[in-house]
């Protein structure tokens, strides 16, 4: 028996079985005891209210909402708003990130002065300030009567009223995906077959994928059009207020200006240091080999320095999408927005919490096992402390 | 413009002079390569001699006077840049093989890319001269899977897969442990009897008698002395190269 405890695995195992039966323990008296709170105070504890309308209204959603739709569809949109704010805020930060983080390792004295500028200013002042002041300046931009138009675009304080194809719902859904496909098939196409054709080859078939899957958005798009309407949607001033387009309010905007600005003051560090981190010699074996400076950089120090930066990246877009919580700030109805007016109106505030919780877990592991995903199949092979 | 095709010296170096800011790295270096010749250069560190052949490939760039390789003058033309370095292959003292391909990736890339070789063609001339430099089995390994004298190896072959004229060697056998010294000096010498021209940094003497045509020796920026190994191990005339073979060679 005492040897059996001094074997390390044992020990291991035994360790485990501690930490996690506590850790039970703990869960089930902390529900235990809620629950005998709740009763007294007479609230039914359980997730029936999820079936309940809500009898209120959310200000922005991608899906069909009114007052009279459960609990459940209003967390569904709210997840959706939320991934949406998310993905956009990302993306608008990603960009802004590469830009300036390129800025700062470039050779110009002017671009790594305005870099560092840039990422002195933003990364300082806390974001929730700074989705204020987009609010702000969005909501003090001129009414609809006097819109700025741009492309068929309308710029308003109520908001960017944007066009948008008169497509059903379902249609709509499937065509996006396939222009998602369009972008993702090339890359995938790329990374599984670096070598095995040549590159004119390699460049030919990419297309070729991109186009299908572009030409299939197409159809989907004309297939799914509605009946007797333009196939575009273009907002116009309808008396006082725009009518048709799609209107992107400024709460969304704002939320998501602050989370590319500030996010990307972020992400242009680790832009940078994934750039300082590729060693000067594989640079200067590649040119001595006589490749071009753009191929140094697209067949050598990009994808070394993307390797570098995945895993703080990871990081940083989970971090920015729990960042999209700051939405109840200025009223945008996100995922954690409905929780709140939820418990509100509902007074289930264990259950919901409960879901908000289970929802952002979801939401920020997907996005975790993404990456480390993608990590694993990049990741160096082998022992780099001699390379 | 097409290098190699012009007969004259491999390389020529006249006055060469280079600045790191303030610092005069080299002071009116001068030194001519035929075609075929096999030139050792050796001295302290810091006296220049990456400097020199980092100028060669521009992997450094030259401040004052000319160098010539192989008829094609070294300037700010691109095409010249690009002309040259695809006639001549380097090798680096830590090897800098490319860790996110494979051996054979790493041998093909230039070729299929910069000679626009079919990728066949430039996978037969990679298999080709990982065999030269003994390590045909190491073809889908990635560099970090592999040893010191391995990787150094692969960077050869990497090399020479771009059938370069000129090879230039940059301390090639510092960064490795003694046991693995001897397999890149190896594969160094069989290049050498198979007629490259080769400049090549390093410190290893014994490689310098062996194969080495002339063999300069540089000091403070400046070519201090330049003779044929024998020569230059028996009867140097300079106190600067004596004091330092006494001290590389003499333990
Ligand atoms: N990028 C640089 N910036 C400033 N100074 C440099 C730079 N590269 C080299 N030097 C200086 O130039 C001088 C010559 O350097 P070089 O690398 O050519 O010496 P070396 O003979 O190859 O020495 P070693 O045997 O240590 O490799 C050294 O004094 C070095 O400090
Ligand atoms: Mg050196």
């Amino acid at each position: 028996m005492v040897s059996l405890l001094r074997n390390q695995k044992v020990r291991n195992a035994l360790l485990q079985v501690l930490y996690v039966g506590a850790l039970a323990a703990l869960v089930l008296a902390g529900v235990v005891i809620a629950r005998r709170n709740l009763a007294e105070q007479g609230i039914t504890s359980g997730f029936d209210f999820l079936y309940k309308s809500t009898g209120w209204d959310v200000n922005f959603s991608l899906l069909p909402a009114t007052a009279n739709d459960p609990y459940w569809w209003f967390f569904l949109i709210g997840i959706i708003n939320t991934l949406f704010l998310g993905t956009v805020g990302l993306m608008l930060a990603t960009l802004v990130g590469t830009i300036v983080g390129l800025a700062r390792t470039s050779s110009n004295e002017l671009a790594r002065l305005l870099g560092r500028t840039y990422v002195d200013i933003f990364r300082n002042i806390p974001l929730i300030l700074q989705v204020f002041f987009w609010y702000a300046v969005i909501t003090h931009l001129p009414t609809p009567r006097a819109a700025h138009e741009a492309w068929g675009m309308m710029l308003t304080s109520r908001g960017l009223y944007v066009p948008i194809p008169n497509v059903g719902a379902i249609a709509f859904a499937a065509a996006i995906l396939a222009v998602i496909a369009a972008i993702a098939l090339p890359v995938w196409l790329g990374r599984t077959s670096r070598l095995s054709q040549p590159f004119g080859e390699r460049l030919g078939i990419q297309l070729a994928a991109a186009a299908t899957a572009l030409a299939t958005a197409a159809v989907i798009l004309a297939l799914g059009r509605l009946p007797d309407l333009p196939l575009l949607d273009f907002p116009a001033l309808q008396g006082l207020n725009l009518k048709g387009g799609l209107r992107i309010p400024p709460e969304f905007s704002a939320l998501a200006i602050a989370i590319a600005i500030y996010g990307g003051s972020y992400i242009a560090e680790i832009v940078r240091g994934g750039f300082k981190s590729v060693g000067k010699g594989q640079m200067e074996a590649a040119l001595s080999l006589g490749l071009s400076p753009w191929r140094v950089f697209t067949l050598v120090r990009l994808p070394l320095a993307l390797r570098a930066m995945l895993p703080i990246l990871a990081n940083q877009y989970v971090w920015l999408m729990k960042a999209t919580t700051m939405g109840i700030a200025v009223g945008f109805t996100d995922f954690f927005m409905i929780v709140a007016l939820t418990i509100n109106h509902s007074g289930q505030t264990l259950e919901t919490i409960g879901i908000l919780m289970a929802g952002f877990l979801a939401i920020n592991l997907s996005l975790a096992a993404i990456f480390n995903r993608i990590n694993k199949a990049i990741a160096l092979k082998g022992n780099q402390l001699r390379a | 413009m097409n290098p190699g095709k012009a007969s004259g010296p491999a390389v020529r170096i006249e006055n060469l002079d280079k600045h790191y800011g303030t610092f005069h790295a080299l002071r009116k270096v001068n030194l001519s390569v035929g075609r075929g010749e096999r030139i050792v250069v050796c001295g302290p560190s810091g006296s220049g001699k990456s400097t020199v052949i980092r100028c060669i490939n521009r992997l450094e760039q030259h401040d004052g006077g000319r160098i010539t390789v192989l008829g094609t003058e070294l300037n700010d033309d691109v095409a010249n840049i690009d002309g040259i370095r695809r006639e001549v292959g380097m090798v680096f003292q830590h090897f800098n093989l490319f860790p996110h391909m494979t051996v054979l990736e790493n041998c093909m890339i230039a070729p299929m890319i910069v000679r626009k070789l079919p990728r066949t063609e430039a996978e037969t001339t990679a298999r080709r001269y990982l065999e030269k430099v003994r390590i045909p089995e190491q073809a889908m390994k990635f560099p970090g899977q592999l040893s010191g004298g391995q990787q150094q190896r692969v960077a050869i072959a990497r090399a020479l897969c771009m059938q370069p004229q000129i090879m230039l060697f940059d301390e090639p056998t510092s960064a490795l442990d003694p046991e693995m010294i001897s397999e890149v000096l190896d594969v160094m010498v069989t290049l050498a009897s198979d007629g490259m021209t080769m400049i090549c940094v390093t410190h290893e003497m014994g490689f310098a008698r062996r194969v080495a045509d002339r063999v300069v020796f540089m000091d403070g920026g400046e070519i201090v002395e330049e003779a044929p190994p024998e020569e230059f191990f028996t009867s140097c005339r300079n106190d600067r190269t004596r004091q330092f073979l006494s001290q590389i060679l003499g333990h």
